[in-house]
């Protein structure tokens, strides 16, 4: 019989670590039948090993897990008390089942997956792609920058890498092979780009490691985000810096492909001047065009200024705000603003108050009964000394600051400043708004704005506290749910006119059973695993296995930085065989106990994770991503090209990773603001 | 033969399926909870327990669906470079090894567990009069006894393969990446795709 290359590579690697634990197991102790304490550790580095084996071979994680789990934790039971070991682990299994079933975190993943099954299917990508590409067609590597983008975006939403993957396959890899890209920056920015999905949020991914680990999921998705936009960035100031530098990897567009045809009304309107608004107003009062449309059209072009303008009023009135203003600064400025604001607070109500004790002198107390929020000593003094005293402490504290006259806080100063920027762009974007701007700006509305607002509000109201992860999930879903429907009315009401409902909600029938269907498959596979995993888990710990690597660790001597390097270099190891579902299911539980001993925020461990498994899935030979883009590129278009493609990616997320852990401000910045 | 084991296929899926709605449900009852809390002001007591039976029921009433469709992950180093034969063995062995005994165990005691529950009219304790908890434990033996059946099925699939050498055929299903009809969304024809090999060699030779 014939064995590969790789199959040979495999059974060695198993055989070392066979051999290895079987080497080192105190086999003599196990021959007398009595198991002491140090023996059963043992035994679970034993199991430990051979799930790692069992997972390589390639049978079902979930069931290697439950079925090794049940026979080991019957040992650690039986070597205790062997008449009641049957019924303890059958207790245990059913237990920790259980809790996997009503686990009120992991009820997030379905909700989140569905979701992103129907915005998939909402069929939006082509359009997202080609707006993005033609409003970034300046930037040098404009096509692959746009992919990236678009990945980042559309990968955030769906959080399905494989499809992301084919859809840009599909998309992207003819328009850039086609302006002579390069073959490898082609492949590794889709391949790159694709995996996004998994760190930004909202992600399974989080959620996974935040039921497994116990981290609140919200502080994760807060310090994930820009952590993800981090290497979003990183990816694309590398594509921007190699086409610069080697403009043949990615030439420039031609000045054909970056103009977009305009319609007829914009095209009459375009030979009268360049800019679109002021032809638009222009044309508001020519009585020869159909005014509907043209005054469709300017309120479109205004909708930059339009939000612009309220953007700036809500942040008026929420700076300005007598007290609820106070949170909002916190967020902006720092501390010092805040005690300056609740600080003219107080002098603002002191003020209120003087007209009102001179017709009521003998009611200090009660005045100062209503203050909200004063500092405790004007309301302490109020009432403790005699009223006079009382008042001269109220008007003394008021000329400290300069209060204006009205209820309303005075306008802090960077209110001017984002109010003069604010004024700025605004003049900008109308002066740029020309004709062929104005078309693309009406395709990013019809395709970025809305997945980019849905995102943000799904993930803003999870972030700021106003729903929970599981309730943000399902509201997005029902959001995806809309969004499929629109998009699919759009598109037949285009393609055959006339009245669409009706194909519309058929169609949207088809695609709710369907992607109900694949939820349902891709729930039960991760959490079937996590049953799996939590009764392996549970035996591990049954067994001591824990204690026997935490003292092996510790034994060891490393300081935190080794610590951390040693695990991230583990888990990179790790990525390459297996995947992140296993990865974090099996080896997490090994990892979170010894991060106190270390002194390591399980939060921040949890994102260098996240980041980190980020490469397993452009690592060979598991590298999905790779075999999904092959699966829809030219024949030849070879696999080698695609991994070499992928490489300088990997590289970049190493970096990010490096970064991140140098200024771990990157990820624990939010969190810390919103949660401390 | 054949058909026994696509009977049983069927019956997985059927069940898997049936219960896969209840994502929709779940969305839209939460969806209802957070508008109704928000603004109606009027929230429900047994919200919480309600999204929790639905979840759960859920993911474990379609184990065996996700089985039958050969969806459960799998570590796929070495599998994939494997014979259709070597993979048959090295199944067979395993799901006897590791998958018949979990999946029994957690039956059996599930079974018992349910029980328990149904006996003593357990109840949920989250809130003061919450809703009966023994249905939603129930489903614990019942998924179970699914998925042990199905198991068996698949352990005949080995057996077959041992013997034919070729993996027996499954039901069809909708499929997370169907690279077909993601094309057909995108309006791109294989011809296309081929076409573009012009762009590929060309590139190839100018290097």
């Amino acid at each position: 019989m014939k064995v590969k290359k790789e199959l040979w590579f495999g059974f060695a690697l198993m055989a070392i670590i066979l051999a290895t634990v079987v080497f080192f197991m105190p086999w003599g102790n196990f021959v007398d039948g009595h198991l002491s304490r140090e023996d059963l550790g043992y035994l679970g580095l034993l199991m430990l090993a051979l799930i790692v084996v069992a997972i390589m071979l390639g049978f079902p994680t979930a069931f290697t897990l439950m079925g090794m789990g049940v026979f080991f934790g019957w040992l650690a039971y039986r070597s205790v008390n062997p008449a009641l070991a049957n019924q303890q682990i059958l207790d245990l299994m059913v237990q920790r089942a259980y809790s996997v079933m009503s686990n009120d975190v992991l009820i997030a993943i379905p909700l989140f997956v569905f979701m992103g099954y129907l915005v998939e299917r909402a069929n939006l990508i082509e359009k997202l792609f080609k707006s993005l590409h033609l409003s970034l067609a300046r930037l040098p590597g404009a096509l692959a920058v746009a992919t990236i983008v678009t990945c980042a975006i559309f990968a955030t939403a769906t959080g399905i890498v494989g499809a992301v993957v084919t859809l840009m396959g599909l998309l992207a890899l003819p328009a850039m092979l086609r302006a002579g890209y390069n073959i490898k920056l082609a492949a590794g920015s889709i391949t790159a780009g694709g995996c996004l999905g998994i760190l930004i949020p909202p992600s399974v991914l989080l959620i996974v490691y935040g039921a497994t680990a116990g981290v609140s999921v919200v502080k994760l998705y807060a310090g994930a985000f820009f952590p993800g936009i981090m290497l979003a960035g990183l990816y694309v100031g590398y594509v921007i810096l190699m086409a610069k530098w080697k403009p043949h990897l990615a030439p420039p567009l031609s000045e054909s492909e970056r103009q977009v045809p305009l319609p007829p009304l914009s095209q009459a309107l375009s030979a009268r001047g360049g800019n679109a608004l002021a032809g638009l107003v222009g044309a508001l009062r020519m009585p020869t065009l159909p005014k509907r449309q043209v005054a469709t059209q300017l309120l479109v072009s205004l909708l930059p200024a339009i939000s612009i303008a309220a953007l700036l009023v809500v942040m008026y009135a929420a700076a300005t705000a007598p007290t609820a203003a106070v949170d909002t600064t916190g967020l902006v400025q720092a501390g010092g603003s805040v005690a300056a604001e609740s600080d003219s607070a107080a002098a603002d109500s002191g003020l209120q108050e003087p007209p009102k004790e001179e017709g009521g002198l003998q009611e200090p107390p009660k005045d100062a009964a209503d203050l909200k929020e004063p500092p405790a000593e004007a309301g302490s003094a109020a009432s403790a000394a005699p009223s006079s005293a009382g008042m001269q402490a109220q008007t003394a504290s008021a000329p400290d600051t300069p209060a204006p006259p009205a209820e309303r806080a005075p306008v802090p100063a960077w209110y001017w400043i984002v109010f003069g920027v604010g004024m700025a762009s605004l003049a900008l974007v109308s002066w740029l708004m020309n004709w062929q701007r104005l078309e693309i700006f009406k395709m990013l509305l019809a395709s970025f704005f809305p997945l980019a607002v849905m995102i943000l509000a799904v993930l803003g109201s999870i972030v700021f506290g106003l729903a929970t992860p599981t309730e943000a999930a399902a509201v997005g879903a029902f959001g995806g749910l809309l969004l499929a429907g629109v998009y699919r009315y759009i598109a037949t009401k285009q393609s055959e006119g006339g009245p669409a409902v009706v194909k519309t909600l058929i169609d949207l029938g088809g695609i709710i059973k369907e992607s109900s269907f694949l939820t349902a498959k891709t729930s039960a596979m991760v959490c079937w695993l996590f049953v799996g995993s939590s009764i392996f888990s549970a035996s591990f710990a049954l067994l001591g296995g824990q204690e026997i690597i935490e003292r092996w660790v510790l034994s060891l001597g490393l300081s935190t930085v080794q610590f951390m390097m040693l695990s991230q270099f583990i888990i990179f190891i790790l990525g390459w065989p297996l995947e992140w579902t296993e990865i974090i299911v099996i080896f997490m539980p090994i990892f979170i106990p010894l991060l106190a001993k270390f002194n390591v925020d399980p939060l921040f461990f949890g994102l260098l994770v996240a980041l980190n498994l980020q490469t397993a899935f452009l690592s060979p030979p598991v590298a999905m991503a790779a075999f999904y883009l092959k699966g829809v590129s030219p024949k030849h278009v070879t696999l080698n090209q695609i991994f070499a493609g992928m490489m300088p990616f990997m590289g970049i997320q190493v970096i990010a990773l490096a970064l991140l852990y140098i200024w771990p401000a990157i990820g624990m910045w939010l969190p810390n603001v919103l949660y401390k | 033969m054949q058909k026994l084991l696509l009977t049983i296929d069927k019956i997985s899926t059927f069940v898997g399926q049936a219960f896969s709605w209840l994502i929709v449900a779940l969305t839209l009852m939460i969806s209802w909870e957070v508008f109704s809390r928000y603004v109606l002001d009027h929230p429900h007591s047994w919200a919480f327990d309600g999204m929790i039976m639905m979840y759960g029921t859920l993911f474990m009433m379609a184990g065996a669906y996700t089985l039958a469709k050969a969806g459960h992950v799998r570590g796929d180093v070495l599998y994939g470079f494997f014979e259709p034969r070597t993979q048959a063995t090295i199944d067979l062995i395993l799901y006897i090894v590791f998958f018949i005994p979990g999946v029994f165990a957690l039956t059996y005691a599930g079974y018992y567990y349910a029980a328990e529950s149904w006996a003593m009219n357990e109840h949920s304790t989250i809130t003061a009069d919450g809703p009966p908890i023994y249905p939603f434990k129930t489903m614990l033996p019942l998924a179970g006894a699914f998925l042990f059946v199905q198991g068996i099925v698949e352990i005949i699939r080995c057996v077959i393969c041992i013997k034919n050498g070729a993996w027996p055929a499954r039901i069809e299903d909708v499929e997370e990446v169907d690279v077909d009809k993601l094309k057909e969304m995108v309006h791109v024809k294989d011809d296309d795709i081929a076409k573009l090999d012009r762009f590929v060699v060309q590139e190839g030779s100018t290097k």
